[in-house]
């Protein structure tokens, strides 16, 4: 592993700053990328460093996926005017220990961030028509009390931690407050994308950070991946009586899952 | 990369028992009873969070209570005669998905636990493990020994039930591996001047990839433990494990076909020297629960 973890390309502007964090591996609903996208794409957000990958992630070969080499990424973005640090990664196969201090250490030492806030999405097994809720686990009691009022709902688990709740953990011993937010998917979109998780999880930060973002075009995704669903109920009775059992708060069986996910999968799959 | 003692004890050359993880568990389970029987105390640990991913997250109502990572902790006591230090590692580093430590953060393991050892004086360790072998599970597992330096074979000769690995059938000059962290240490320690002494329980070779333990082997380690420490020890409380344990063997075991079984039986009476059909057959025997993944590891025959 090479000494100095960071690669900076341009000292990095903030001051007081929130950390977002976002993973692109796993990604439920395709959550953290699409968030992470937005913002930097809205708030005008600039490269200014990356975790250099050596050490963190094997180099035995190359992946590919749909024809097209993957590299590993794990770069920092600074959203100048609005004092956010923009955190987006694949997960880090090695050492995540000192791959996750390395985040936070570039976020204290360079961009004196004081907050975090981590991004996923959380297979469940609501409707795409039903309200999604946010999930969230939150490392400090004060910020809990300062996050009232924002609709998030409270988790309650045990078992193996995602990434994110390992970094919350390390934030916590060094005192920086954060809060996991795990905005629920349709398991049958656990594999496209949610834009209704998405919008969710964004109004939140706009409301957060007062952002003064517009989210109406995700109006419009939300509008046609439903009527989209809404054909193909309309066309097979089979998952629509699925949805509905879903829509009535029951449980499907899980061969009944597994036909549901598969046909919405290829469903939208036509449409990219 | 740290380790964290809550005190420092005054310790005279103490002698160190160190187990993790392996084959039927036998070196853990036996490292840690006697732990459990001396009564230690808590010396110290190793940071685990270098080593390991965590295994659970605790959230309650919204907020992060703690992550739990697999412990590597060293406990102390001392006897009239020795004084001794304890290490228990609940999991063992590896690289590449492998089951038993094993790469760089093995290495680093085991001279951690070694610095803690030499910082207190001391010049023995005792690893402990499974030896995979040609024995019928009726049979009392004895103890086969890997040794730093042959000064010490006139010792381990002392003891009862035991053997140097070379002294095992159906082996070629005593060659072999001592998979993982229990084999490890022995070389690092010898590396660095500290005499190490494996004492490896028997457990037979259809056995080996089973997800249960294995507790008769960690008695017969236990029962040399004693006799080093020159102590007497009441191991009744094992006897419920044991039991447990041998009603699913024998379960297996009975449902072997007749002439495998009269094949196997013939271990209890004339030593093997080669493993034959019957260890392929046997295993597979092991009902799918019973298998554990990953890879082997451990002590095995050549």
């Amino acid at each position: 592993m090479e000494k100095d973890p960071f690669e900076i390309y341009k000292t990095p502007p903030l001051q007081n700053s929130s950390l977002i964090v976002g993973w692109q591996t796993r990604d439920i609903g395709k959550l953290g990328y699409k968030v992470t996208d937005f913002l930097n794409e809205k708030l005008g957000g600039q490269e200014i460093a990356e975790i250099k990958p050596l050490g963190f992630f094997p180099f035995g070969g190359v992946r590919f996926r749909d024809d097209l080499v993957q590299v590993p990424e794990s770069k920092f973005w600074a959203c100048e005017k609005n004092n956010l640090l923009i955190f987006r990664s694949d997960e880090p196969v090695f050492e995540h220990y000192q791959f996750l201090n390395s985040v936070l250490d570039f976020a204290e030492s360079y961009c004196n961030a004081k907050e975090l806030y981590t991004l996923g999405g959380v297979v469940s097994f609501v409707a795409h028509t039903s309200p999604r809720r946010i999930l969230a686990v939150i490392n400090k009691a004060e910020l809990k009390k300062s996050l009232q009022g924002y609709g998030l709902e409270n988790m309650t688990w045990e078992g193996p931690p995602a990434i994110s709740s390992y970094l919350l953990w390390l934030a916590k011993i060094r005192g920086i407050p954060g809060v996991s937010l795990w905005p629920e998917i349709p398991f049958y979109l656990a594999t496209r994308e949610d834009p209704e998780a998405i919008k969710l999880t964004l109004s939140f930060l706009n409301r957060r950070f007062d952002l003064g973002l517009d989210l109406e075009r995700f109006n419009l995704d939300i509008r046609d991946q439903n009527e989209r669903i809404a054909q193909l109920r309309r066309e097979d009775a089979e998952i629509n009586q699925y949805i509905s059992q879903l829509e009535s708060g029951l449980r499907l069986k899980e061969e009944e899952q597994l036909k549901l996910a598969e046909e919405v999968y290829k469903l939208l799959e036509k449409g990219g | 990369m740290g380790i964290k003692l809550y005190r420092k004890p005054k310790l005279e050359k103490p002698i160190m028992f160190v187990g993790w993880p392996g084959i039927g568990n036998i070196g853990i389970i036996a490292v840690n009873t006697l732990k459990d029987i001396l009564k230690a105390e808590q010396l110290g640990e190793i940071e685990s969070w270098d080593f390991f991913y965590p295994r659970k997250v605790s959230i309650r109502d919204g907020l992060l209570e703690d992550l739990d990572f697999p412990s590597s902790k060293f406990y102390y006591q001392r006897l009239e005669k020795k004084d001794l230090i304890f290490f228990i590692g609940e999991e063992q580093p590896t690289e590449g998905g492998r089951m038993y430590g094993s790469g760089e953060k093995a290495y680093q393991m085991a001279n951690l636990v070694l610095d803690v050892g030499l910082n207190f004086g001391c010049q023995r360790v005792y690893t402990s493990g499974a030896c995979v072998s040609l024995i019928h599970h009726q049979m009392k597992p004895r103890v086969c020994a890997v040794i730093s330096s042959e000064v010490l074979i006139k010792e381990l000769k002392k003891y009862q039930n035991t053997i140097l690995i070379s002294e095992i059938g159906g082996r070629r000059g005593g060659e072999g591996t001592i998979t993982g962290l229990n084999g490890l240490l022995l070389a690092v320690a010898k590396k660095r001047g500290v005499e190490g002494i494996c004492l490896m329980g028997e457990i037979p070779d259809w056995l080996s990839g089973a997800s249960f333990p294995y507790p008769r082997a960690a008695r017969s380690v236990l029962e040399v433990f004693a006799e080093i420490l020159g102590i007497g020890m009441d191991l009744s409380f094992l006897n419920k494990m044991e039991g447990q344990i041998e009603e699913i063997i024998e379960g297996i075991y009975a449902k072997f076909p007749a002439e495998m079984k009269e094949e196997y039986d013939r271990r209890k009476f004339i030593p093997q020297a080669k493993p034959g059909t019957i260890t392929i057959q046997a295993q597979i025997y092991i009902d799918e629960r019973f298998k554990k993944g990953g890879d082997e590891g451990g002590e095995r025959p050549i």
